[in-house]
C-alpha cells in the first residue's frame, strides 16, 4: 500500500496523470468511435447532468424529488419552441432554459417544499405526471402540437468552433453534440462543486441531516431548500436542451419527458452514489452502457444469458437494473462511488495535511455521518 | 434463590466496548439497585438482561440461560423492562398502551387494568388522551404500569425518577417498594437519585466504565465513607 | 338529475377502487412509516398470476383468493428479505428499493406475458350489456355494485382489524415505537411482514376488480390507478385509513363530475391533472393530509 501527503509532489503528479489519462479518454472517443458509439456518450452525458441536478436537491439536501422530469421537459420544450418558432440560435436556448426553468423550479419549489418527507415525495410524483398532460393540452396546442410533439427542430448551421476543425453531415453532427454536452457537463460539475464546497454545501448537508437543528443554527431553511430547488432545476433543464438539439425531437411521450425519465435519473444517482460529486457520473455511464449491452439480450442469446433471459422476447434491461439498485441498496448504500473508494483505499492513501487551508475547510465541512 | 444472575456479561455499541463483564444477582423478590455515573453502562446493563442489545456472557433467569434469546421471549419468560426515557406508544391512548403491555398473555386483563388505575388514579383520568399529551411523571407511572400489566416476575426499572419533580418520584419510589415488598415483585433499579435509592433497595451494585467496583447491602454502601463522598454528596 | 345520479354512481365505483388501493399504502405507511411506490405493480403482477390460473381452468374466484394469498406471500416476503436490512441503513434507502421493485416487476410482467395487446381479463361479478338495474333512473350495472361492495365490505374489515383486534394494536405498537413494542412481546418482524403482505393481497383484490372492469389486462393496468390512490392517499393523510377512504371515493365522483359537466375546456384529458391540482392546494394548506397526523419530531 502506498501512502502520500495531500498536497505533496506525488500527489500533484497522481493528479496530473490521472487528468491527462481522462482527457485522453475525452478525446478519443469523438475522433476514433463509430457515430453511434459518440452518440451513446452523448445521452450519458445529457442524463449525468439531470442526475447530477437531482443529486444537489436529493443527494446533498435530502429533498425527495421525482418531479425533475418536467424541468427536463421544460428545457427540451424551450429549445425546440424557440428554435423552430423563433428561429433563435441554438446555443442562446441555454440561457433561456435555464432561466425559465429556475423561475418554474421556484414557483413550485416554494409551496412544495413546506411538505416532508413521503408527501414530498406524492406531490413531486403529481408534478411529473402532470407535466405531459398540460403538454398535450388542447388550449396548449398552439404552443407545444400537443400530443405529437415538436419534431422539426432544425438548425442547417453548425457553429463553426476552430479547435473542431470542419464538422458536416450526420457524423458532424454527432461529434458537435458529443463537444457540446462534454462542455455543459463540466460546467454544471463546476457549479455543483463550487456550491457543495461552499458555505451553501455545508447548509445543504446540515438540513439532510437534520432539519430543525439547521435552522436553530442559523440556517435559513426554506429560503436555501427553494433557491436549490430553482438551481437544480435549472440545470437539469440544460439536459433537456441537450437532448432536444441531439435528436430534434421532443414529445410528450418522450422517454425523459415523463416520470420515467425521473426514475432514470434517481436510479442513476442512487448506483453512482447519492450525495457525491462524481456519483451521477459513474452512475450516468454505467446506466448508459448497461441499457446498451442489455438491450439485444433475448430470445438469440446464447450461454448464461440465452439460459437466463432465452425464454422472452423482451428485453430484460429494466429488470436486470431493478435488481442491480436493490443489491446496491443492501450491499453498499453509498453506491458505485463507495466502492471504488474502499478499492483505491486499499492501494492508495492520501493524509490529509492540516496545513493546507483547503483541508481545513474539507474537514469541517465533513458530512456527519 | 437466586433469581437473576450476570456472570461477565459483556456488551458493546460498535467498536465501543461498555460492558466490561459484569456479575450481578437479583434473589427472588429483592429489591436491588445499580448506582453509578453517566456512562458507568447501567442502562447498558438493562438493555443486556432484557435483549434489547446484543451481548455476551452469561445471563441466567430463574434457572434458564436467557443471554441469546431476543427480547420478545424474554418478556415471556417474566421479565418486563421499563426503560429510560418512558418509551410509551405516544399515538396510542393511556388505555391501549396498558393492553399493548399484557400482549404476551392469553387470559382476562380487565382487572389488572382496573388494579393499576386504582394504584394510579391519575391515568384512569387520562384512560383515553393519547400518551404523547401525558406529563413527565404520568408517562412515567404509564410506563411502570404498561410493564406491570405483563405480570412480570423481574421488573427492570431504569432511572425511573429522570425529569420528575421530587413529589412525583417519591410517589413512584412507594408504589416500587409496595410493590417490591406486599406482592414479591423481584426488582431491578437503575437510579441516579442515590440517596432515595438506597432507602428502597435491600442490595447495591456500584458501576463504573463498565465494572463493577462494589457491592453489598444498602446500610453498608450507605456507611461507606469512600462510596458517600464519591456518590452521595458527602 | 339523472346525469348527475349516473356521474356519482360510477364516480363511487371508481373511487372504491382507489380507495382500496390507497387504504394498501395507507396499510404499509402506517405499519413501517415507509410509502411503498410498487403497490401498484404488486397488485398488477398478482393479477397476472389470477389470468393465469383462471386461465389454467381454475375458477375466477378461486383464483382471485390464490392471487390474494400470493400477494400476501409477495408482500410479506419482499419485507422480510430486502426493505428489513435496507431500513435499517437508511429510511430513504426504502423508497428507492420500492421504485427499483415497480420497475423490475413491471418489466418481468411484460417479459412474462408479452402480447401487446394484452390479455382478456373475466369480471367477477355478471358482465353481459343487461346486466344492471335502473334505480332513480341511472344504470346501476352489477360489476360496479359488486366492486362498491367488495370494496367497503374489505374497508370494514380493515377497520375492525386496526381497531379490535390486538393484532391491531400490535401493529400500531410497532409503528409508535419499535422498540419498545418489542419490550412487550410483540413479535415486530411478523407484524411488519403481515402489513406488507395484507397491503400486498388488497392490492391483488384491486387488480383482479380493475382488470374486470376494463375486461382487458396490460402491465400498465394500475398505472394511473396507482396516480389516483396516491392522490387519495396524500389528500386524505398517508397515516388515516378513513382519510384515504373518504379521499378516494370524492376524487373518483369529482373526476367524474369533472369530466361530465366541462368537457370543453378541461376535456377527459386533463380530469387527472384538476384532480392532483385540487391536492396540491389542500397540502398547502394542511402539510400532511385532511385527516392526517403530524408527527413531532426530536432534534
Amino acid at each position: 500500500m502506498l501512502k502520500i501527503k495531500e498536497g505533496s509532489l506525488q500527489h500533484w503528479a497522481l493528479r496530473i496523470v490521472g487528468f491527462t489519462f481522462l482527457a485522453l479518454i475525452v478525446v478519443y472517443i469523438p475522433t476514433q468511435s463509430e457515430t453511434a458509439r459518440i452518440g451513446q456518450f452523448t445521452s450519458a452525458f445529457t442524463l449525468i447532468i439531470a442526475a447530477m441536478s437531482l443529486n444537489m436537491v436529493l443527494g446533498f439536501t435530502g429533498q425527495i424529488s421525482l418531479g425533475h422530469s418536467a424541468f427536463f421537459g421544460i428545457g427540451g420544450y424551450t429549445a425546440a419552441i424557440l428554435i423552430r418558432d423563433h428561429g433563435w440560435s441554438p446555443g442562446y436556448t441555454f440561457y433561456a432554459a435555464a432561466v425559465i426553468a429556475f423561475v418554474v423550479g421556484c414557483l413550485i419549489g416554494l409551496p412544495v417544499l413546506r411538505i416532508r418527507g413521503s408527501y414530498l415525495a406524492l406531490v413531486t410524483l403529481a408534478v411529473a405526471v402532470l407535466f405531459p398532460t398540460l403538454l398535450r393540452w388542447k388550449k396548449l396546442e398552439w404552443l407545444t402540437d400537443g400530443a405529437k410533439g415538436i419534431d422539426s427542430v432544425k438548425y442547417d448551421e453548425l457553429p463553426v468552433w476552430p479547435i473542431l476543425g470542419e464538422l458536416k453531415g450526420r457524423d458532424g453532427r454527432a461529434v458537435f453534440a458529443y463537444w457540446l454536452g462534454l462542455l455543459v457537463l463540466v460546467i454544471v460539475y463546476l457549479v455543483c462543486r463550487g456550491l457543495i464546497k461552499s458555505r451553501v454545501g455545508r447548509s445543504l448537508i446540515a438540513i439532510r441531516d437534520n432539519e430543525t437543528a439547521a435552522a436553530v443554527m442559523g440556517v435559513n431553511v426554506t429560503r436555501t431548500k427553494v433557491l436549490i430547488f430553482g438551481i437544480s432545476a435549472s440545470m437539469c433543464s440544460l439536459a433537456g436542451v441537450l437532448a432536444t438539439l441531439k435528436t430534434g425531437v421532443v414529445t410528450p411521450d418522450g422517454h425523459y419527458v415523463t416520470l420515467l425519465g425521473s426514475i432514470i435519473f434517481l436510479l442513476i444517482m442512487v448506483v453512482g452514489g447519492a450525495g457525491t460529486l462524481s456519483g451521477p457520473i459513474i452512475g450516468g455511464l454505467v446506466y448508459v452502457w448497461l441499457d446498451n449491452t442489455t438491450r439485444g439480450i433475448g430470445t438469440d442469446s446464447t450461454g448464461v444469458l440465452g439460459f437466463l433471459f432465452g425464454w422472452t422476447d423482451q428485453s430484460p434491461a429494466t429488470l436486470i437494473l431493478g435488481l442491480a439498485l436493490i443489491v446496491i441498496m443492501l450491499f453498499a448504500p453509498t453506491g458505485l462511488v463507495g466502492i471504488l473508494r474502499k478499492l483505491t483505499r486499499r492501494i492508495l492513501t492520501v493524509t490529509p495535511s492540516l496545513s493546507s487551508r483547503r483541508t481545513v475547510r474539507e474537514v469541517l465541512q465533513r458530512p456527519s455521518r | 434463590m437466586t433469581f437473576l444472575k450476570t456472570v461477565g456479561l459483556r456488551a458493546s455499541y460498535g467498536q465501543v466496548d461498555v460492558l466490561l463483564g459484569i456479575d450481578i444477582d437479583v434473589n427472588e423478590g429483592e429489591m436491588v439497585v445499580v448506582l453509578g455515573a453517566n456512562g458507568a453502562g447501567k442502562t447498558t446493563t438493562m438493555r443486556a438482561v432484557s435483549g434489547t442489545i446484543a451481548r455476551s456472557g452469561s445471563v441466567i433467569f430463574d434457572g434458564q440461560e436467557i443471554v441469546s434469546q431476543s427480547a420478545e421471549s424474554i418478556v415471556r419468560l417474566g421479565v418486563a423492562h421499563v426503560p429510560q426515557g418512558r418509551g410509551t406508544f405516544s399515538e396510542l391512548t393511556v388505555e391501549e398502551n396498558l393492553r399493548i403491555g399484557a400482549y404476551i398473555r392469553k387470559d382476562s386483563i380487565e382487572s389488572d387494568i382496573a388494579r393499576w388505575y386504582k394504584t394510579f388514579p391519575r391515568l384512569e383520568e387520562r384512560q383515553n388522551q393519547r400518551a404523547g399529551s401525558l406529563s413527565g411523571g404520568e408517562q412515567q407511572m404509564l410506563a411502570i404500569a404498561r410493564a406491570l400489566m405483563s405480570r412480570p416476575r423481574l421488573l427492570l426499572c431504569d432511572e425511573p425518577s429522570l425529569g420528575l419533580a421530587p413529589l412525583i418520584t417519591q410517589e413512584l419510589f412507594e408504589v416500587l417498594k409496595n410493590l417490591n415488598e406486599q406482592d414479591g415483585l423481584s426488582v431491578l433499579l437503575v437510579e441516579q437519585n442515590a440517596n432515595l435509592a438506597l432507602k428502597v433497595a435491600s442490595r447495591v451494585y456500584l458501576l463504573e466504565t463498565g465494572q463493577v467496583v462494589a457491592s453489598g447491602s444498602a446500610e453498608a454502601i450507605a456507611g461507606d465513607e469512600r462510596i458517600r463522598k464519591a456518590y452521595l454528596g458527602g | 338529475m339523472e346525469r348527475l345520479l349516473q356521474y356519482v354512481f360510477d364516480g363511487l365505483s371508481f373511487g372504491a377502487i382507489y380507495a382500496l388501493v390507497a387504504l394498501g399504502l395507507v396499510v404499509v405507511f402506517r405499519g413501517t412509516g415507509h410509502l411503498n411506490f410498487a403497490q401498484g405493480e404488486m397488485a398488477m403482477f398478482c393479477t397476472f398470476i389470477i389470468w393465469q390460473i383462471n386461465d389454467w381452468g381454475v375458477p375466477l374466484i378461486l383464483a382471485v383468493i390464490i392471487g390474494m394469498v400470493f400477494g400476501f406471500v409477495l408482500g410479506a416476503g419482499t419485507e422480510a428479505t430486502v426493505i428489513r436490512a435496507v431500513a435499517k441503513k437508511s429510511a430513504g434507502g426504502v423508497f428507492v428499493v420500492s421504485i427499483a421493485l415497480f420497475l423490475g416487476l413491471n418489466s418481468l410482467a411484460t417479459m412474462i406475458w408479452d402480447r401487446a395487446e394484452g390479455y382478456t381479463m373475466g369480471s367477477l361479478f355478471p358482465n353481459q350489456p343487461f346486466d344492471f338495474v335502473r334505480i332513480l333512473g341511472a344504470e346501476w350495472r352489477y360489476k360496479f355494485i359488486g366492486v362498491l361492495a367488495v370494496a367497503l365490505a374489505l374497508m370494514g374489515l380493515l377497520f375492525l382489524l386496526f381497531s379490535k383486534t390486538k393484532f391491531g394494536l400490535a401493529m400500531r405498537s410497532v409503528a409508535s415505537n419499535p422498540d419498545s413494542a418489542r419490550l412487550v412481546g410483540v413479535p415486530s418482524g411478523v407484524v411488519l411482514a403481515s402489513s406488507w403482505g395484507i397491503a400486498a393481497a388488497m392490492g391483488a383484490l384491486s387488480g383482479a376488480l380493475v382488470g374486470g372492469i376494463n375486461g382487458q389486462l396490460t402491465p400498465s393496468l394500475m398505472f394511473s390507478v396507482f396516480i389516483y390512490a396516491s392522490a387519495a392517499a396524500t389528500l386524505g393523510g398517508l397515516d388515516s385509513p378513513g382519510g384515504a377512504v373518504i379521499a378516494g371515493l370524492s376524487i373518483g365522483v369529482g373526476e367524474q363530475l369533472v369530466a361530465g359537466y366541462i368537457p370543453g375546456w378541461i376535456g377527459q384529458d386533463l380530469k387527472l391533472s384538476v384532480a392532483l391540482i385540487l391536492i396540491f392546494v389542500v397540502l398547502l394548506v394542511k402539510p400532511s393530509g385532511l385527516f392526517g397526523s403530524l408527527k413531532v419530531e426530536r432534534v
